[in-house]
């Protein structure tokens, strides 16, 4: 269970004005929320938060009863590597890397041995339909053909927290539609928590359930 | 429109991260620094030498010259007496050596009254006239050899003549200018008798009527000199000293020149980098109308900016680096070639021009292959994203690589000009463009060759190597470069000292070994006192040497004849032959054993037959064989001590070697021989295990300015590193912030690029290992063997080598990692929200 | 009479007592001078030379003077010094051309030890030589050659007079001390032929001449500083010669002289009979020396005033014998009339002469 309580968090400039205020979010196993807001309504820096990359001001986030604000860099990193997965707007593959190796990726940082990696990977590449490019590398794919190889890497070490930051933001309405259904999906037959983070109320309407983040306040939809 | 271009192309860059063009600044700086150093070391040493030789030689028009123990004086008034002969002024010229272990001074003994007019400088002023010169206790001395021996008008110096002490006052010494070197001045007729020199000249110089023929003067002088003796223009005496120290101070130079091809390199990397990096500026600027010449000119321009720059703070810092060189170890650095000279910093305008024009034009080649590509690329392709860097480099380097190290091959074959090894440093050019050419694919086989289940962070990290092949590429080659040149030097070096070390053991087999005079030419012993010495008790047995000069080739240096007892076993034991001598025919003239240099210079072979001006009339001698001689630079000839008396009735003696009966110490046999002299205060007695010591020493003096040129040459290398791994850096942010959020800890980051950098240096040393010992082999068989005439035996620094590839290995990582973590200090995980 | 001033030799010098040094012949009262022996060379002497200067006459061109001067100089040397270099003898040779037109002299100078033949001094008859310049006695007749690229002069000159041996028979005192003195005869009125080149230019010329030789081991007085000399060929075939010994404070301090009239008698004068009177003084502009360069002369009856041929006649001789002096082809007029030609030598003016 993720759980976000009385979370606050101000940037050090001259007004200061706060980031985020007292945020209070309950998600369980198998939940898919989408969260939107304007550009700097504290969308990102609530998932950096969540991923323990940055800490709040105050407040708590609980993964399983564990405090991640009481942990250091190192344990939120390790954390995050084994409990989480990652989509980003830009996708982010490595260009010197194979689709399957790029899928494999958090497997193997996770320290799952070569092989098996390969294997896990490919069924992971097979489930979002891309089994007959596993060769290729990802300057060779579209859009939609990366963020889904991308979704791959993300799900593929099975994680309990899936953050997805605006990841349509790159792609055509159709493969946009396309990513979305897939992002749900497998998050659902993970049974993860998934945020998605967009400022596309049409993205929105494929989670559960929908926040708006307005001036650092987080209320639902 | 060109200046909005520049503002966007140069400007910008330029003030947003202005350490990396400061690095391309400084690359060429440190090139051009050294460069210029060693050519000011070198040409400041070289005028001086000319200069000294110049004033020495005043305004004589020919110069006749004998071997260093001289020819018969009767010869001056045959010359003086010939039509067209102005003015014939006689002098002897020698070292004579010093009681004490003082250095030797040279004396030069003239006819004060006919070198007036053929030396203004010692008749400037009135110093001349206010003194006695023919006082045969008097003796006037440069400035220089007054500070050097720190004496003042009236002290008395004492020198050796035999193991007599000659005891001359100092009548006056000369005003600074008037001689550069250190030298006395006495009367012929003093300097003749003080230093048992009758009947003997060195030197007659001559002024020819103005109206005569020089050439035929000089062809009609020559047909008057007995063998050994020869006619000389002041200009071609000048050469033939220079010639002495020619092949040194090329080579210097060469290095010089090494070096600033290295530095040149690491401007060709930083400019790739650095054009590869705005390629979308660039594509942009193309797009909105910029014609591809004027980007071209742009990136050019720039260039040009770096290599003025670079070349304005090499300049500086290398003339700074050249006055420290000579202010601490002279003009030769430290190898001993120019003795007590002191130089001026010699710096002509020309020269300022030319280093900085090579600056800048070695900026500009650098920078012109990637601009080229930059801007014939169509500008919608360089606006996609996408690395170009990426790209798997094309067959036709490899192909260009190989053809290079083809004619680096060939080159060798080529003949050689005079005693400059230029083929042989056009191959070693050659072979490193070559490698640097062949090394990407190379280097891709070698990573794909390596198991690909490497430990996660490194698995990335040699995954992302092989992929970009452009980037490794360039730090592998700065590492080869500035490797293969060190690993080439050691080599060199350690081949060099290990034959040195060899070589002493085998010409200095005795105990002790004793000089009449610890330099100088004045000190002998006679054979009364070789007679005394060979009755101690204490020594086991004893051979003597006599040495002493042969003009030989015109050209040339005197070579040194060595007299002396062939010693057990004949020479064919103890001479340290390069090849087993043949077998001689029955009744062949005696035998002359020939230094390398002789063989070369002379062109002789073992069986040939060699005319030596000994005695009355020049003797053929057959070459018994070639001997290897590090000591004498000018060559050296050494013939049976029993042939030598025979011929010109020459008893006395230079120096002897001495075995100790058992239990004898050296200073027991030492004090006996003193004592057996008499006046023994003078003799030059050592133990050979510090002969050995010492001569090692001055070996590694002699070498210790190519240390300073490996510093330069690693530092450059792994600049190259740091350069390459700081331009990706840059690139590669986004690729780090994901694999942050993915659950990397910047320390695997870190680690991850240490990985990649000692990788990548490991395969550049790997290969600059074997292209350094490449030449390596071609410094020892080629450069060596033709510019000093003498072999050496390879020998590897087994334990150096690795040690060094340890190091440059770990230094790569370090500098791959810092350079990276710094240029992604800011926080990486916002990088995964650029676009671009 | 002249130069005996060669430091540069050390010639002069105290010498270092410690080493056996060169033992020269005394000059003595007694001593009679013979020929042919005694126009040779005099080796046991220190210094000795043979000195000609007259006036020479060539179509379309001022009448010019000349000098030529061989020295022969023995340094005190240490002895045992076997070596043929050895400088037992220095010969010194210079000459000068005094020509109005050019402003000052033309000279040139040379020097080398004797030995190899290459220079050298013979006994028995005037021949000495340095190189190719010479000076030889050829039967009655005297013959020089100077060849340098400057000038050159190669002259036949035959005497008409007999030698005229000055003091009391060729002993010429110098001096109130009876050793500064030396052996010294004159050949006035030689009569010269021969030709003169200076630069490129060769001319035949003829003229008259005096030759002085004199031969010495102690020369001068401590405390002489120089001297003033003058040898006059006077028109009516008499000649005069006098002098005087300046002390360093200027003043006299000896003088003599000998006057040969047209008849051919002879008087020698006592040192009070001869006064040299300055007339006009010349400052070089090259080493400041300040030179009397015109004299009113008074010796025993004959009187007369001297007038150079130009003023500037120094001849710097550094290089070879250490001394610039003044050397000047000069006119000698008795109430405005030309009575002799002849030469002054002026010594000592820039610095005291170190004998």
């Amino acid at each position: 269970m993720l759980s976000l309580s009385h979370l606050h968090k101000a940037y050090r400039e001259p007004d200061a004005r706060p980031v985020l205020q007292d945020v209070n979010l309950e998600l369980h196993p198998g939940e898919y929320i989408a969260i939107v807001g304007e550009s700097g309504s504290g969308k990102s820096t609530l998932l950096n938060l969540v991923a323990g990359l940055e800490l709040p001001d105050s407040g708590k986030i609980l993964l399983d009863n564990r405090d991640l604000t009481t942990l250091d860099d190192g344990a939120r990193t390790r954390l995050r590597r084994s409990r989480m997965g990652f989509v980003f707007q830009a996708f982010l593959l490595l260009p010197h890397l194979t689709v399957l190796d790029n899928a494999a990726l958090s497997l193997k940082l996770n320290g799952v041995a070569h092989r098996e990696a390969q294997q896990r990977a490919h069924a992971m590449l097979e489930a979002v339909g891309l089994s007959g490019l596993v060769h290729r590398f990802p300057g060779t794919l579209s859009g939609g053909e990366s963020q889904r190889v991308a979704i791959a890497r993300a799900l593929a070490h099975r994680p309990q927290v899936v953050l997805a930051d605006e990841p349509t933001g790159n792609l055509d309405p159709g493969s946009a539609g396309q990513v979305l259904a897939l992002l749900r999906e497998q998050i659902r037959s993970c049974n993860s928590i998934g945020i998605l983070v967009t400022h596309s109320m049409a993205a929105a309407a494929s989670a559960d359930r929908c926040y708006r983040l307005d001036g650092g306040v987080l209320r639902p939809e | 429109m060109i200046r909005a271009a520049w503002q966007a192309l140069v400007g910008g860059p330029l003030r947003s991260s202005p350490g990396r063009t400061l690095l391309a600044v400084l690359a060429i700086a440190c090139g051009i620094a050294l460069g210029f150093s060693v050519h000011l070391v070198n040409a400041s040493a070289a005028a001086e030498f000319r200069r000294a030789a110049l004033q020495l030689a005043g305004e004589a028009d020919l110069v006749i010259r004998g071997p260093r123990q001289g020819f018969d004086e009767m010869l001056y008034p045959r010359i003086a007496g010939l039509p067209g002969i102005a003015i014939a002024s006689p002098a002897l010229e020698f070292q004579a050596s010093r009681t004490a272990a003082a250095p030797a001074l040279k004396i030069i003994g003239i006819d004060a009254l006919r070198a007036r007019e053929l030396q203004p400088a010692l008749f400037a002023g009135e110093a001349l006239p206010a003194i006695d010169l023919f006082d045969p206790d008097n003796i006037l001395l440069s400035a220089a050899a007054a500070r050097a021996f720190g004496v003042s008008t009236g002290d008395r110096l004492d020198f050796l003549a035999g193991t007599e002490t000659v005891r001359l006052r100092v009548a006056a010494i000369l005003p600074d200018g008037a001689y550069r070197q250190p030298l006395g001045i006495m009367d012929i007729a003093a300097a003749q008798w003080r230093f048992g020199m009758t009947g003997t000249l060195h030197r007659i110089d001559v002024r020819v009527e103005p109206q005569a023929d020089m050439l035929s003067v000089q062809r009609s002088l020559q047909t008057l000199l007995p063998a050994g003796v020869h006619v000389l223009s002041p200009d071609a005496e000048n050469r033939r000293s220079a010639a002495l120290t020619r092949a040194y101070r090329t080579n210097l130079d060469m290095l010089a020149l090494i070096a600033l091809f290295t530095g040149a390199f690491v401007v060709y990397s930083t400019q790739t980098l650095a054009i590869l990096r705005r390629r979308m500026q660039i594509s942009l600027l193309r797009a909105l109308g910029v014609s591809r010449p004027a980007v071209l000119g742009l990136l050019l321009g720039e260039g040009a900016a770096i290599g003025a720059a670079g070349g304005l703070i090499g300049i500086a810092a290398g003339g700074l680096l050249a006055h420290q060189l000579l202010a601490a170890s002279g003009v030769d650095l430290g190898a001993g070639y120019f003795r007590q000279m002191q130089a001026n910093l010699h710096v002509e305008p020309v020269t300022l021009v030319f280093f900085l024009l090579l600056g800048v034009v070695f900026a500009v080649i650098g920078t012109l292959a990637p601009a080229l590509e930059i801007s014939g690329l169509p500008p919608a392709q360089g606006l996609r994203a996408g690395d170009p860097a990426g790209q798997t480099p094309g067959s036709r380097p490899l192909r260009y690589g190989l053809a290079a190290i083809a004619g680096a091959a060939l080159l060798l074959w080529l003949p050689h000009p005079g005693e400059l090894p230029l083929p042989g440093y056009a191959a070693i050019a050659l072979l490193l463009l070559g490698s640097v050419l062949v090394l990407p694919p190379v280097a891709i086989g070698l990573l794909r060759a390596l198991p690909l289940q490497l430990p996660m962070p490194h698995a990335l990290g040699l995954a992302r190597l092989i992929a970009t092949p452009r980037h490794v590429a360039i730090s592998m080659s700065s590492i080869l470069v500035s490797f293969s040149l060190v690993v080439a030097m050691l080599l060199m070096i350690h081949s060099f000292r290990t034959s040195l070390d060899t070589w002493l053991h085998q010409v200095l087999p005795a105990d002790i070994h004793v000089r009449a005079a610890s330099s100088g030419e004045t000190g002998y012993l006679t054979p009364a006192v070789q007679q005394r010495i060979t009755e101690l008790p204490g020594l086991q047995r004893v051979e003597f040497l006599r040495s002493v000069n042969l003009l030989l080739h015109p050209q040339r240096p005197a070579m040194t004849l060595i007299a002396r007892d062939p010693g057990d076993g004949g020479f064919a034991r103890t001479l340290p032959l390069v090849d087993t001598p043949p077998a001689l025919p029955e009744g062949s003239p005696p035998a002359a054993w020939i230094s390398e240099l002789v063989a070369d210079v002379l062109q002789l072979r073992p069986g040939d037959r060699l005319l030596l001006p000994l005695g009355e009339q020049p003797q053929a001698w057959i070459v018994a064989g070639i001997w290897r001689d590090y000591a004498r630079q000018n060559g050296a000839i050494v013939i049976d001590r029993a042939d030598y008396i025979r011929l010109t009735g020459d008893l006395r003696i230079n120096d002897l070697a001495a075995w100790l009966a058992p239990g004898v110490t050296v200073e027991a046999a030492a004090d006996g021989i003193r004592h057996a002299i008499g006046n023994g205060s003078a003799l030059d007695i050592a133990d050979t295990r510090d002969i050995r010591r010492l001569s090692l020493a001055i070996f590694d003096r002699t070498f210790a300015v190519t240390w300073a040129l490996q510093i330069a040459a690693l530092a450059i290398g792994l600049l190259g590193v740091g350069l390459a791994f700081s331009a990706q850096a840059l690139a590669r942010r986004q690729e780090f912030g994901m694999l942050r959020h993915l659950g990397m800890t910047r320390r695997e980051i870190a680690v991850m690029l240490a990985g990649e950098g000692a990788l990548s240096s490991a395969v550049g040393a790997l290969c600059g290992m074997a292209c350094g010992g490449v030449i390596g082999l071609l410094l020892i068989r080629v450069i060596n063997r033709q510019s000093f005439h003498w072999s050496m035996d390879l020998a590897v620094p087994w334990l150096l080598l690795p040690l060094l590839f340890c190091s440059i290995v770990l230094c790569a990582a370090l500098a791959a990692r810092c350079t990276a973590v710094l240029a992604t200090r800011s926080e990486m995980t916002r990088a995964v929200r650029e676009d671009w | 009479m002249l130069l005996a001033t060669l430091p540069a030799l050390g010639l002069g010098r105290a010498q270092a007592a410690e080493t056996p040094a060169t033992a020269f012949a005394a000059v003595r009262p007694d001593y009679r001078i013979s020929f042919p022996h005694d126009h040779g060379s005099h080796p046991e002497y220190r210094v000795e030379w043979w000195y000609v200067t007259g006036w020479l006459r060539s179509a379309g061109h001022p009448d010019r003077g000349f000098q030529i001067t061989f020295f022969r100089a023995r340094p005190r040397l240490t002895a045992g010094n076997p070596s043929r270099f050895n400088p037992e003898h220095v010969i010194i040779a210079h000459a000068a051309i005094a020509d109005s037109r050019h402003g000052r002299l033309l000279h040139v100078q040379r020097a080398a030890r004797q030995g190899f033949g290459l220079a050298g001094s013979e006994t028995g008859n005037t021949r000495v030589w340095l190189d190719q310049w010479q000076l030889v006695r050829d039967g009655p007749r005297y013959r020089s050659v100077i060849a340098a690229p400057e000038m050159g002069l190669n002259l036949v000159m035959t005497p008409g007079q007999p030698p005229l041996l000055q003091g009391v028979q060729g002993y010429s005192r110098k001096g109130p001390g009876a050793e500064s003195a030396s052996h010294y005869y004159s050949i006035p009125h030689l009569r010269v032929a021969g030709e003169l080149r200076a630069g490129g230019n060769v001319q035949a010329v003829t003229g008259e001449a005096w030759l002085d030789h004199e031969w010495s081991s102690s020369y001068l007085e401590p405390d002489a500083a120089g001297w003033d000399w003058m040898g006059i060929n006077l028109a009516d075939g008499g000649a005069v010669m006098a002098f005087r010994i300046r002390d360093r404070r200027g003043c006299t301090l000896w003088t003599g002289g000998a006057w040969r009239d047209a008849a051919g008698r002879t008087r020698n004068f006592r040192p009070e009979e001869v006064q040299l009177v300055p007339l006009r003084r010349w400052r070089s502009p090259r080493t400041g020396a300040d030179y009397p360069v015109a004299f009113t002369v008074t010796a025993g009856p004959v009187e007369f005033s001297l007038e150079p041929l130009m003023d500037d006649q120094e001849n710097d001789t550094r290089a070879t014998t250490g001394a610039v002096y003044w050397e000047g082809a000069m006119r000698a007029y008795r109430q405005g009339r030309e009575i002799g030609r002849g030469y002054l030598e002026l010594t000592g003016y820039l610095r005291p002469l170190a004998i």
